[in-house]
């Protein structure tokens, strides 16, 4: 009997450190901050959102984000709700994600600085993309700094740039992402 | 037997916590933390706050002033229209400048002024809902004006000042039912203390319709009717009044709007449109008209997040 107690003991106690550790593995940021540059001769704009949130599963290293497209904010109101209402059209496609894994592996109990690459699909304006993202990861206390600058070209997420506009627009926009993420606490 | 029951149960538990805490995936991780719900205006309803006659339900951005000039042609056809004038295109029946500003993203003050009767106006437009994609279905404005006619009189016409002020008090009703289509719906109350007609009544009760159809992305039809007659108004008057009805074409070029719109009302502001419009569609009344907006934002952000630069 004793033998029997000590072996569902064992059996719980492996148990709880599995579900435990699961949830260790799992990391969310809120309110990333994310960046867009549009240049051209004529006209620099810049937009920014601190809306984005993300969420790394440790195991396999998966990296989702997500931003509402309404969450950018623009110097100028209108410029703001052209982007929204001409371009990104956000009442039918309301987020940009990402989902991919994180390449390569790394070991996350350990401070330090990395350089790495995320692998998976980009979906802007309801197209998808399968991109390669390089970006920096920084290890502190158990807190993940990430961040990253890569291009989104319009004419490939199919964001129509007409002629007839006053205001110029680039045809490849530059994107710049930068947040921390924790550890999930249960 | 209990025990060992319990023990049983206490497994299971913890193995259905573990499969859960295995199971969660990014996405629904991400679900739980669930920030779209902030971003849920449904925005751009209309493309300019104004459509052919009526205001719409959009208000200016804070600390954006837009400067809107508007002009009436006369009559294509009839007794005035024909050849003679070029179509009505020799004649302005009426003229506005105006200029709208954002105190807040919901509250635009305005001034203008119109050729007809000289007219200086003054107004305030307060959204007071906003459309949401999850709960409002709509939006409403409401729109006071104040104005004042300021050309010499006729004869003993204005005995003193109150006769030259007219005053409306407008909530204006809006829908965006898809990125394509908008309607509006606009009560109105208009307060004269004098008329042209003494027949006619001082005070108008009307109700407007509008509509927008975005054609293309830059590109609207737009159409407004206004219901003055059998409603408030008597039915017999000494020169006919006519219901107005714009049909027009608004294209958005980002800052700009211009409006190429068809119409029988001669004025242009709502305080002389819906107490006087008579011509109709029917006699060769209609004429050409256009309006043209164009935004200045105001006051720059200081966030160099946002900072943009035209050079």
């Amino acid at each position: 009997m004793t033998l029997v107690k000590i072996k569902t003991i064992a059996l719980l106690g492996l148990m709880l450190g599995i579900s435990y550790l699961s949830y260790a593995q799992t990391y969310i940021g809120k309110g990333l901050k994310v960046s867009l540059f549009s240049s051209t001769p004529i006209e620099d704009i810049r937009a920014s959102s601190n809306a984005a949130n993300a969420v790394m599963l440790l195991p396999k290293q998966e990296l989702n984000i997500q931003i509402p497209i309404k969450s950018f904010e623009f110097e100028k109101k209108l410029m703001q709700e052209h982007f929204n209402e001409n371009y990104m059209e956000s009442d039918k496609y309301p987020i940009a994600k990402f989902k991919g894994s994180i390449e390569p592996l790394i070991d996350w109990t350990k401070d330090g600085d990395y350089t790495v690459s995320a692998k998976g699909i980009l979906s802007v304006h309801g197209v998808d993309v399968a991109r390669t993202i390089a970006g920096k990861i920084n290890i502190k206390n158990g807190v993940i700094s990430i961040s990253s600058n890569f291009d989104v070209t319009c004419a490939v997420h199919h964001i129509e740039i007409p002629k007839l506009v006053f205001t110029k627009i680039a045809e490849i926009i530059k994107v710049s992402f930068q947040g921390t993420l924790s550890p999930l606490k249960k | 037997m209990k025990k060992s029951k319990l023990i049983v149960y206490l497994i299971l538990l913890t193995l259905i916590l573990a499969l859960r805490a295995a199971a969660q995936n990014t996405d629904s991780l991400l679900n739980t933390l669930n920030s779209s719900m902030k971003f849920n205006k449904v925005e751009a309803t209309f493309k300019s706050p104004r459509l052919v006659l009526s205001q719409s339900t959009e208000t200016q951005k804070k600390h954006d002033l837009d400067l809107v000039i508007t002009h009436r042609f006369g009559d294509i056809g009839g007794n005035f229209g024909s050849s003679h004038t070029l179509y009505g295109l020799d004649v302005a029946t009426d003229l506005y400048i105006g200029f709208d500003y954002g105190i807040t993203n919901n509250l635009t003050v305005g001034i203008g002024r119109s050729k007809h009767d000289e007219l200086y106006n003054l107004f305030i437009k307060h959204k007071i809902l906003q459309q949401t994609n999850d709960g409002i279905p709509l939006n409403i404005t409401l729109l006071l004006q104040g104005a004042v006619a300021t050309r010499t009189p006729f004869a003993n016409e204005f005995i003193s000042f109150n006769h030259r002020t007219s005053y409306l008090i407008q909530p204006i009703i809006s829908r965006k039912f898809s990125e394509r289509l908008s309607l509006q719906a606009i009560p109105s109350y208009l307060i004269r203390y004098m008329t042209t007609d003494i027949l006619d009544s001082k005070n108008l009760f009307t109700i407007g319709f509008a509509g927008r159809f975005k054609i293309t992305k830059r590109l609207s039809f737009i159409v407004d009717y206004t219901l003055i007659n059998g409603l408030s108004r008597p039915t017999r008057l000494s020169v006919a009044q006519y219901n107005p009805l714009g049909v027009g074409l608004e294209i958005e070029t980002g800052g700009h709007v211009f409006s190429l719109n068809f119409i029988n009302a001669e004025y242009i502001n709502e305080n002389n449109f819906l107490t006087d419009t008579k011509k109709s569609w029917k006699n060769g009344g209609v004429r050409f008209g256009f309006s043209i907006s164009r935004n200045f934002s105001l006051f720059k952000s200081k966030n160099p997040d946002i900072k943009s630069t035209i050079y």
